[in-house]
C-alpha cells in the first residue's frame, strides 16, 4: 500500500536547491533522449549547452532572449504571488508591441531623444491594458482569468496578423507581412559594436530591482503576500481585494508589454507576425523555475534562454528540429513539478510489516 | 451477548509526541465507558487505533479474548466495531437511504427493511427520502449512527458526539445510548465535557499526555475531582461580577440588519436589533450554521450590507472595511485561526501586522516599518504570555493555544473599545481556555465591550452580561445571563419559544 503524507516542514535552502537538482534531472533526461537518438549525449548535450554560449556573440545572444524572459516573469510573479493566474503575458508582450510600434510608426523619419522614452511607455501602457480586460472581467463579472487571458493571446496574434499584412504594411515591401524598418531615434541602443545586446537589458534590471522593492518592502507586496497565502485572511484584514487583483494585473501586463516594445525596438526593428517566440509562455516556467523571486527569476530565464540558443544551435549541427527546446523547457517544468511534490508530500509505502501478521 | 474487549500496552508515537503510552484498558458490554481527556490527551489516537485508521506501533487488541488485527477501517467493520466520528461523513446532496445503501452490501429492500426496524426499536423519526442538507445536526447523527447499527455492531464508539447538539437532541442521545448499551452493545464515549461523563456513562477513564491516569466508577466522581485529574492541576476558578449596566453608555447599536445571500450555503440574517453597553459583554448562543458566520463578518466588515445600520459611538459605519472600522476601535477575532485569522506560513510578527491601525506606524509611506512591526509584536507575545519570544518564527509552529492567546493579544494591544470574537476558545485545551476567559472578563472591567458569539453555551454563561440565540438568522429577546438556565438556551436554540 502507498500513502502519501503532508511534510509539516520544508526547510528554504532545499526549497530553492530543488530547481537546481530539476535542471540536472532535464540534463539527464535530454541526455538520454539523445541517446535514443542515436546521438552521443555528452557531445550533443554540449552542443546544446556549452557550444551556444562559448563565444562572446553568443553571450550576447543569451543576454538577448533573458531580458524579455526575465522581465515578463518578473510581472507575472506579482499575479502569481497573489493567487491571479495570469497566462496571457504573450498576449499582453504582443499588445504593447503593437501599440508601441505604432507609436514608433506614427515617429516615422522624427528625430529626437524622446521618440524611444515614448515609444516604451506607450507599449507598457498598451500591455497594461491589455492585461486589465482579464481583471476586470474577473473582479466584477467572476469570470476566470485563465480562460479569458489565455484565449486573448489569440486575440492579439489575430490583431497583429491584421495590422501587418492590411494598414501598417510597408508601403515598399512587395506585400510582405511586415511594417516599415523603424526610424533610428525608435530603436534601442546598442551595447557593444556587433552585438545584438541592447539597452533592454537595463530596463529589465531596473525593474527586477524595483520588484524586490514592492513585493518584499512595501505595504502593497506585503498585501499581496497575504492574498496570496489566504484570500479570507486578506478579507478579515481589510485589503481591497478588487483593487489588489487589478494592481497586479496592471504590474504584470506593464512588464509584458515592455518586454514587447523591447523586442521590436530591439533586435528585431519592425513589426511583423512573429515578433515573440512564446516568450510569454515560456516567461511561466521561468517564473516558477525562479520561485516566484527576484534573483532566482534572473537565474531561471538565463537557463531557459540557453535552451532558445541550444535548440538552435542543435538544429545547425545537430540536424535536430528546434522544437527540441521546448522539449527541454517541458522537462524542466515537469522535473520541478516532480520534486516540488516530492518536496511538501512524502510517500510511504505501508509493506507489508511486522503488524500485519 | 457478553462482548470484551481489552486494549493491552498500546503505545503509538508519532515525531515529536508520544499520543499513547502503554495504554491498557478493558470494557464489558452492559456498561457505558467514559474516555476523558483534554485535546491532545490521545483520546483520538485510541480511537482511531480501534477503528483502524491507525496502527499503533506497540501492542494489542482484544475482542472476547481474541486477538484482532485493525490494519483498515474495513477490518473494524469486520469485528463488529462501529464508529461515530465528530464531523459527519454523509453526502449531503443524496438522501438519508442513499447515503445508507452506499457501504451496504445489502439489497436495497432488505436494507430498508432493516433500517425501518432500527427507527421502530428506538424511536428515531427520520425521512428517509430526503437529502441529508435538510437534516438538522442531531439527526445527521442519528443517520452516522444507523449506518453503524444496520452491521449489528457489538462495540459502538461515539467521538465527541455533543459537539453539534442542542440540549434537547444530547438528551435524546443519551437515551438512546442507554437503550444500545441495555441492548448488549458496549459504548464507548469520548468526550471533554464533564457533565456528560456524570450523567450518561457508568465508568471513566481519564486520559492525559498520552497516559491512562485514572480509571473509576463515576459514582465515585464529582466534577471537580474528574477536571484536576484531567488537568493535572487545580484550576482556578474564575467568576465575573454581576453588572446591569442601565445606566452605562451605548457603544454599539445595530437596527434592521438584514443579509441575504446567493449562496445556498450561507443562512440570511432577518432583521436583527440589539445594542451594546460600555463594558458590557452579549453573548450570541446557537448551534453553528444558525447565521453567527455571517453576522461575525458583518460586524467586521468582511460583507457590507445594503440595508445594514450599524452605529459604533454615535458614528454609521456600515459601510467600512475591516481595516476602517478597526481606526474606530474595533477588533475581530474570527472563528477560523489558522485559514483567517492568521495565516500558518507566516512568521509571527507578519500575522501581527495584519492588525493595520493609523498609529501602529507598520507602513510608513507604504513602506515596511520592520522594526517596528518587531518591537510591538515582542509586546504582545509577553503581554499575552504567548510561550515563545521569536517573533522570526512561523506562526505554524504554535500550538492552538498560543496562536489564540497571540491573536486575541494582536486584537487587544490596542485597546480598542469593542471586541468582536467567535469561538475563541475553540479546541483548546483547559489551560488556554482559562486564560482566554480571564482576558474576556478583564477587558469588560477596564470598561470595554465585547460581543461573544459561541457555540459552548457554558463559556457564554460565564462571560456574558446578556444572552441571546441566534436560529435560523433571527435573534431571540437578549436576557440578562441571570435569568438564563442552559434549559432555556437549549429550547431556543432549537427554535423554541420560552415564557
Amino acid at each position: 500500500m502507498i500513502k502519501i503524507e503532508k511534510r509539516n516542514d520544508v526547510s528554504p535552502s532545499i526549497y530553492f536547491f530543488t530547481p537546481i537538482l530539476a535542471i540536472f534531472l532535464t540534463l539527464f533526461g535530454g541526455g538520454i533522449i539523445f541517446y535514443v537518438l542515436g546521438f552521443n549525449p555528452v557531445e550533443a548535450l554540449k552542443f546544446f549547452f556549452i557550444t551556444p554560449i562559448s563565444d562572446l556573440y553568443g553571450f550576447s545572444e543569451l543576454l538577448v532572449k533573458a531580458t524579455p524572459l526575465c522581465l515578463i516573469a518578473i510581472g507575472l510573479s506579482f499575479c502569481f504571488k497573489s493567487n491571479n493566474w495570469n497566462i496571457g503575458a504573450e498576449g499582453q508582450l504582443i499588445f504593447g508591441g503593437i501599440v508601441g510600434g505604432g507609436v514608433a510608426l506614427l515617429f516615422y523619419g522624427h528625430d529626437g531623444f524622446y521618440v524611444l522614452p515614448i515609444i516604451i511607455l506607450s507599449g507598457a501602457i498598451g500591455g497594461m491594458i491589455f492585461a486589465m480586460i482579464p481583471a476586470v472581467l474577473k473582479t466584477y463579472l467572476n469570470t476566470n482569468e485563465i480562460l479569458v487571458s489565455l484565449m486573448l493571446v489569440y486575440v492579439a496574434k489575430l490583431l497583429l496578423d491584421y495590422l501587418v499584412v492590411g494598414p501598417w504594411s510597408n508601403p515598399e515591401g512587395f506585400n510582405f507581412p511586415e511594417t516599415r524598418q523603424f526610424s533610428e531615434s525608435a530603436r534601442m541602443p546598442i551595447l557593444f559594436n556587433g552585438l545584438r545586446i541592447h539597452a533592454g537589458i537595463f530596463i529589465t534590471l531596473i525593474t527586477v530591482f524595483l520588484s524586490w522593492l514592492i513585493l518584499y518592502k512595501t505595504y502593497l507586496g506585503f498585501q499581496i503576500k497575504v492574498s496570496g497565502l489566504s484570500l479570507k485572511t486578506a478579507k478579515y484584514a481589510g485589503y481591497k481585494g478588487k483593487t489588489m487583483i487589478i494592481i497586479v494585473f496592471m504590474i504584470s501586463g506593464a512588464c509584458a508589454g515592455l518586454a514587447g516594445v523591447g523586442e521590436i525596438t530591439g533586435p528585431i526593428g519592425q513589426l511583423h507576425r512573429n515578433i515573440s517566440p512564446d516568450y510569454g509562455f515560456t516567461a511561466i516556467i521561468v517564473a516558477f523555475l525562479g520561485r516566484l523571486n527576484p534573483i532566482g527569476i534572473i537565474f531561471a530565464s538565463l537557463i531557459v534562454a540557453l535552451t532558445y540558443l541550444g535548440a538552435e544551435t542543435a538544429q545547425i549541427f545537430l540536424q535536430v528540429p528546434k522544437y527540441t527546446g521546448q522539449v527541454f523547457q517541458g522537462m524542466i517544468l515537469f522535473f520541478l513539478l516532480g520534486s516540488d511534490y516530492l518536496l511538501f508530500f512524502k510517500i510511504k509505502f505501508l509493506g507489508l510489516k511486522k503488524n500485519e501478521l | 451477548m457478553n462482548t470484551k474487549l481489552r486494549v493491552s500496552e498500546i503505545s503509538k508515537i508519532y515525531p515529536g509526541c508520544v499520543a499513547n503510552d502503554e495504554i491498557s484498558l478493558e470494557f464489558g458490554s452492559g456498561k457505558i465507558y467514559a474516555l476523558l481527556g483534554e485535546n491532545g490527551a490521545g483520546k483520538s489516537t485510541l480511537v482511531k487505533i480501534l477503528s483502524g485508521v491507525v496502527r499503533p506501533d506497540k501492542g494489542e487488541v482484544f475482542l472476547n479474548d481474541k486477538s484482532i488485527k485493525l490494519n483498515s477501517p474495513l477490518d473494524a467493520k469486520k469485528n463488529n466495531i462501529g464508529m461515530v466520528f465528530q464531523h459527519f461523513n454523509l453526502f449531503e446532496t443524496l438522501s438519508v437511504f442513499e447515503n445508507l445503501s452506499i457501504d451496504s452490501d445489502k439489497k436495497n429492500e432488505d436494507l430498508r427493511l432493516s433500517v425501518n426496524n432500527i427507527l421502530k426499536k428506538y424511536n428515531f423519526k427520520i425521512d428517509l427520502d430526503i437529502p441529508v442538507l435538510n437534516l438538522s445536526a442531531g439527526q445527521k447523527q442519528k443517520v452516522e449512527i444507523i449506518r453503524c447499527l444496520i452491521r449489528n455492531p457489538k462495540v459502538l464508539i461515539m467521538d465527541e458526539p455533543t459537539s453539534v447538539l442542542t440540549e434537547q437532541e444530547t438528551e435524546d442521545l443519551f437515551v438512546s445510548l442507554k437503550q444500545f448499551s441495555d441492548d448488549g452493545i458496549l459504548i464507548i464515549y469520548i468526550t471533554h465535557k464533564l457533565k456528560e461523563v456524570l450523567s450518561l456513562c457508568d465508568e471513566v477513564a481519564v486520559m492525559r499526555k498520552g497516559k491512562v491516569v485514572s480509571v473509576s466508577k463515576t459514582k465515585e466522581e464529582k466534577i471537580e475531582t474528574l477536571a484536576n485529574k484531567m488537568v493535572g492541576e487545580n484550576l482556578s476558578t474564575i467568576k465575573k461580577k454581576i453588572n446591569n449596566f442601565k445606566y452605562s453608555e451605548e457603544i454599539l447599536k445595530i437596527s434592521n440588519l438584514n443579509f441575504r445571500s446567493d449562496d445556498p450555503y450561507e443562512t440570511n440574517l432577518i432583521n436583527l436589533n440589539f445594542s451594546l453597553k460600555k463594558g458590557e459583554c452579549l453573548g450570541i448562543a446557537g448551534i453553528s450554521g444558525n447565521g453567527q458566520s455571517e453576522l461575525f463578518q458583518i460586524l467586521s466588515g468582511e460583507i457590507i450590507t445594503d440595508y445594514t445600520s450599524i452605529k459604533f459611538r454615535d458614528k454609521e459605519i456600515s459601510k467600512l472595511n475591516p481595516r476602517e472600522r478597526r481606526e474606530y476601535l474595533m477588533a475581530f477575532s474570527p472563528e477560523d485561526r489558522i485559514s483567517q485569522a492568521a495565516v500558518p506560513e507566516l512568521k509571527i510578527y507578519e500575522n501581527v501586522a495584519l492588525n493595520n491601525f493609523k498609529s501602529s506606524n507598520f507602513f510608513e509611506k507604504g513602506l515596511v516599518n520592520e522594526k517596528k512591526i518587531k518591537e510591538h509584536s515582542k509586546k504582545i507575545l509577553s503581554n499575552f504570555s504567548v510561550n515563545t519570544d521569536n517573533v522570526e518564527m512561523k506562526s505554524q509552529f504554535l500550538s492552538g493555544g498560543n496562536l489564540q492567546k497571540l491573536i486575541i493579544g494582536r486584537e487587544l494591544i490596542t485597546s480598542p473599545e469593542l471586541l468582536v470574537c467567535f469561538n475563541p476558545t475553540w479546541g483548546l485545551d483547559v489551560g488556554a481556555i482559562n486564560y482566554i476567559h480571564e482576558t474576556l472578563i478583564n477587558i469588560n472591567e477596564q470598561g470595554k465591550s465585547s460581543i461573544l458569539i459561541s457555540t459552548d453555551n457554558d463559556e457564554l454563561l460565564k462571560l456574558s452580561d446578556r444572552i441571546c440565540v441566534i436560529y435560523k438568522g433571527k435573534l431571540s429577546k437578549i436576557m440578562y445571563v441571570n435569568e438564563v438556565t442552559p434549559e432555556k438556551l437549549g429550547i431556543l436554540m432549537g427554535g423554541g419559544s420560552i415564557d
